[in-house]
C-alpha cells in the first residue's frame, strides 16, 4: 500500500466518527436547535456500545445500542430546549457534563478490557488496487454507510417535502406552525437523529477506532463535530469533505513530523475555519448565503 | 517496753549500716575522689543507657502505632497506566500491613494540587503523603514547608527537604532489553517509537530502545513519532498508522493507553503481523498475537520499603533530605514482560531463539535473558548505557568502556538520541 494510498484511508477512518456526529447535528441545527451536548452523547453511545458488545460479543448489537443510548440521552436536551424553552447553550453544555460523568461512572468496570468481536474491513476487489484512490475502497462497512447516509440525508434535507419542512421550521417555525406543522414534534426528531447518529460516532471510536473504554475516550470530537457543522455550511455532502478533510489533518500530522512541521499548527485549523466562518456569518447579509438557519437557537413559543 | 525493744533493733540497724558505710566509705575514700575520667565513663554509660531507653521507647511506641498514608494522583484510579499502577501499589500495602491504613484523591488538577495536599494532611490527619505526578513537585515542598511534622515523598521529582524524600522507578534497562527483541524481529528494518514528550525521561527511554535495536540489528532505524501528550489513543492509534504506512513493522511506546496495542491486534487479524512491547500495564492478554514483551511497575516495593522504614522510625520528619529512591531491576520495582512472570511472549520465543546477536553465537533470547539477569545482580555488572555511544551528529556521547553517569541519563543533558534514530529529540 502505498503512502498516500493509506493516508487516504486513514483520513477517512479517522473522519468517521466526526461524519456521523456532524450528520446528526447538521439535521439538528437546520431544524433550529443547537445541540452543544454530542461531546457527552458521544461519550453515551462509546461506553453503551463498549458494554454491549463486550456483554453480547456481538459488534452489530453494540452500534445498535449505542445509537439507541446517543438517541435516548440526547432526548434530555429535547425536552429542556423544546418542551421547557431554556437556553440551547446551558443545556447543551450540562448535557455534555452529564453524558461524560455518567459514562466515567458507570465506565469503571469496562476499563482496560478488549473485544473479541472486531470489525473487518470490506475491501472492494479491483477498485482498491488503483493507486492513491484505492484508499477509498478497503473500509469497513461503517465507513461505506457513512458516506451513502450523507447523500440520503442531503437529498431528503433539500429535495424532499421532509426536508423543506425540517429547513423551514429552523428558518420561520412560526410560518410552518401556521401551516399545520408541529414545530415541537419536527425539532423532537430533528434532535433524536443527532442524538442516533452521535451515539454511533461515539462507538464507532470504542469499537473500531481505538477500541477499548476509557474515561475522555472521545477526546473533543464531539466539539470539532461542533464546528464541523458550521464549516460545512449546515450541508451534509459538505460534512463529508469537511470530516474527512478533518481526519486527513489529523492524520497527515505524523507524516509531516518528520519534515518539522508542527502538530499542533495543524491540530488548529479546524477551529480556525470555524472562526473564519462565524466571523463571516456574523453579518446579516452572509448569514442568509452560508445557510445559517435564522432560527438557530431560539425555542420556539407558540402564540396562542 | 516494745518501743525499747524495737528501738533496740533499729539501733542495732542503724550501728551495722554505718559500720558497712564508714567501710565503703574509707575504701573509696581511701583512694580520694571519684577520678574525672571514672566519672566520664560513668556519665556516658548513663547517657547511652538513656539513649537505649529512649530508642526501645519509640520502637515500642513504633510497634504499637497506626500509620495513615494519604496517595495524590494526577489522573483518574482506573486509566490503566500510571495511576491505576500507583494505586495497585497503595491498596497492596494497605492489605500486608495490618498498621497501615490510607486514603486517596485522584484526578488533582497540577495547579491546585498544594490545596489537595494540604487537606489530606490538615482535615485526613495523614502521617505520610505520596504525590505521584512530576507538576506536584513544587506543591509538595510548599506544603512540606507549611507542616514540618508530616513526612512527603514525591515521586518522578528532585526536590527535597528534611520531611520531604523523593522516589521513581525507572524503565531504561527495560527499553534497552526490548529494543534487542525489536532489532531481531523487525523484517522490514524499520522500527518505530510512539513517544509522549521529548523530556529526559522519554528520550532516555527511547535512546535504550535504540541501543537494543543496533546491537541485535545494525542495519536497523528507529524512527520517532511525538505525540505531546501522556494519554491520547487517538492520536498514538494515528501515529502508529502513520509508522506503519513507511514500512515499520516493530512499535515500542510511551502512551497510557492500550490503544497501539488494539490497533497492532486488529493489523494481525487482517493479515499483518506487527510487533508492539506494551507499556506499563500488562497488555499481552490485549493483544495475544503482537505483544513481544514490555515493562512493568512494582511501585509496591518502592512503597513497602518507605512506608516500613517511617513505622521502625528509620525514617522521620527530619532525614529525608538525602533520601531518593531510584529504583530498577536490582530492587525488583521494575519488571519485564507484558504480562506479570511472562517475560516473553512464548509465541515469539522460539524465533528470538533462532536469531543471533550479529558476529556472535548468542541467541538474541539468550541475550535479553542474560542481561536481565546481570542487570538484576546486586552489583549491575551490565549497563545499556556503555561507551562508545555516539548521538545523530556523529559525536561521541559516552567515550568508549565508560558508563553514563546518573546526572548524563537523568538531568536536562539527557537531550540528544544515538546515532540510528531518526527524528528529533526536541520534536
Amino acid at each position: 500500500m502505498d503512502i498516500a494510498a493509506s493516508l487516504l484511508a486513514e483520513a477517512i477512518k479517522a473522519g468517521t466518527p466526526l461524519l456521523f456526529a456532524t450528520l446528526g447535528e447538521v439535521y439538528c441545527e437546520r431544524s433550529g436547535v443547537i445541540n452543544l451536548g454530542l461531546e457527552g452523547i458521544m461519550t453515551i453511545g462509546a461506553l453503551t456500545g463498549f458494554a454491549t458488545t463486550f456483554i453480547t460479543g456481538s459488534i452489530w448489537m453494540g452500534f445498535l445500542a449505542a445509537m439507541l443510548a446517543g438517541g435516548v440521552f440526547s432526548l434530555i436536551h429535547a425536552f429542556a430546549s423544546i418542551s421547557l424553552g431554556v437556553n440551547q447553550t446551558v443545556s447543551g453544555l450540562a448535557t455534555v457534563m452529564l453524558g461524560t460523568g455518567i459514562s466515567s461512572l458507570l465506565g469503571k468496570r469496562y476499563v482496560g478490557l478488549s473485544l473479541r468481536d472486531r470489525l473487518m474491513p470490506m475491501t472492494i476487489p479491483f477498485l482498491s488496487e488503483i493507486p492513491v484512490l484505492g484508499g477509498f475502497f478497503r473500509h469497513d462497512p461503517l465507513a461505506y454507510a457513512g458516506i451513502v447516509i450523507a447523500i440520503v440525508m442531503w437529498y431528503v434535507l433539500f429535495k424532499t417535502r421532509i426536508g423543506i419542512i425540517i429547513r423551514a421550521v429552523g428558518e420561520k417555525p412560526e410560518a410552518v406552525d401556521a401551516a399545520g406543522v408541529n414545530v415541537y414534534l419536527v425539532r423532537y426528531i430533528c434532535v433524536f437523529l443527532g442524538g442516533v447518529l452521535g451515539g454511533l460516532g461515539g462507538a464507532y471510536v470504542s469499537l473500531y477506532y481505538t477500541p477499548g473504554w476509557r474515561e475522555g475516550i472521545m477526546m473533543g470530537r464531539g466539539w470539532i463535530a461542533l464546528a464541523l457543522t458550521i464549516f460545512s455550511l449546515w450541508n451534509p455532502i459538505g460534512s463529508v469533505l469537511g470530516a474527512f478533510l478533518f481526519g486527513g489533518v489529523e492524520v497527515l500530522q505524523f507524516h509531516l513530523q518528520e519534515y518539522g512541521v508542527p502538530a499542533s499548527l495543524l491540530g488548529a485549523l479546524p477551529y480556525v475555519v470555524t472562526i473564519i466562518v462565524l466571523t463571516t456569518s456574523s453579518f446579516g447579509f452572509m448569514r442568509r448565503k452560508l445557510g445559517v438557519p435564522a432560527a438557530l437557537g431560539k425555542p420556539y413559543r407558540r402564540e396562542s | 517496753m516494745s518501743m525499747l525493744k524495737l528501738s533496740g533493733v533499729t539501733v542495732l540497724l542503724i550501728i551495722v549500716f554505718f559500720a558497712i558505710g564508714t567501710a565503703v566509705g574509707y575504701f573509696i575514700g581511701g583512694t580520694g575522689k571519684v577520678s574525672e575520667s571514672q566519672y566520664n565513663e560513668l556519665q556516658s554509660r548513663y547517657n547511652q543507657l538513656q539513649t537505649m531507653y529512649n530508642q526501645l521507647q519509640q520502637n515500642v511506641s513504633a510497634l504499637t502505632r497506626k500509620l495513615k498514608a494519604g496517595f495524590v494522583y494526577v489522573g483518574p484510579v482506573e486509566d490503566f497506566g500510571w495511576t491505576a499502577a500507583h494505586d495497585q501499589a497503595r491498596r497492596y500495602v494497605e492489605k500486608i500491613f495490618p498498621w497501615l491504613s490510607t486514603t486517596f484523591i485522584e484526578s488533582v488538577p497540577e495547579a491546585e494540587a498544594a490545596r489537595y495536599i494540604e487537606r489530606l494532611v490538615a482535615e485526613e490527619n495523614v502521617d505520610v503523603v505520596f504525590t505521584t505526578s512530576f507538576g506536584f513537585m513544587d506543591p509538595t515542598i510548599e506544603v512540606a514547608k507549611k507542616y514540618p511534622n508530616k513526612i512527603f515523598f514525591h515521586c518522578s521529582g528532585f526536590k527535597r527537604l528534611p520531611n520531604s524524600g523523593t522516589y521513581f522507578a525507572d524503565f531504561y534497562q527495560i527499553y534497552y532489553l526490548n529494543g534487542l527483541m525489536a532489532g531481531a524481529l523487525t523484517k522490514t528494518n524499520k522500527v518505530g517509537y510512539v513517544a509522549a514528550y521529548p523530556i529526559p525521561e522519554v528520550i532516555r527511554h527511547i535512546n535504550a530502545f535504540a541501543l537494543g535495536v543496533k546491537e541485535a540489528n545494525p542495519e536497523a532505524k528507529v524512527y520517532v513519532r511525538w505525540l505531546f501528550a501522556w494519554y491520547d489513543p487517538t492520536r498514538a492509534r494515528e501515529a502508529a498508522q502513520a509508522l506503519v504506512s513507511i514500512g515499520v513493522d516493530t512499535i515500542a511506546f510511551t502512551e497510557d493507553s492500550t490503544a497501539i496495542v488494539e490497533f497492532a491486534q486488529q493489523q494481525y487479524s487482517e493479515g499483518k503481523q506487527i510487533y508492539v512491547f506494551s507499556h506499563y500495564s500488562p497488555m499481552q492478554d490485549i493483544g495475544p498475537d503482537v505483544v513481544v514483551s514490555g515493562q512493568l511497575v512494582h511501585w509496591e516495593v518502592i512503597y513497602a520499603d518507605i512506608l516500613m522504614k517511617i513505622r521502625m522510625g528509620i525514617y522521620n520528619n527530619t532525614n529525608l533530605e538525602n533520601v531518593d529512591y531510584l529504583w530498577m531491576l536490582k530492587e525488583g520495582a521494575v519488571e519485564l514482560g507484558g504480562k506479570p512472570g511472562v517475560p516473553i511472549n512464548p509465541k515469539f520465543v522460539n524465533e528470538l531463539k533462532n536469531k543471533y546477536l550479529p558476529g556472535t553465537t548468542l541467541s538474541v533470547y539468550n541475550a535479553v535473558m542474560s542481561r536481565l539477569a546481570l542487570m538484576k545482580d546486586t552489583n549491575v555488572p551490565f549497563d545499556p548505557f556503555t561507551g562508545p555511544i555516539k548521538d545523530q551528529n556523529g559525536n561521541i556521547r559516552i567515550p568508549e568502556g565508560q558508563r553514563a553517569t546518573i546526572e548524563q541519563l537523568f538531568t536536562e543533558k539527557m537531550n540528544w538520541f544515538v546515532d540510528n534514530i531518526i527524528g528529533s529529540p526536541s520534536g
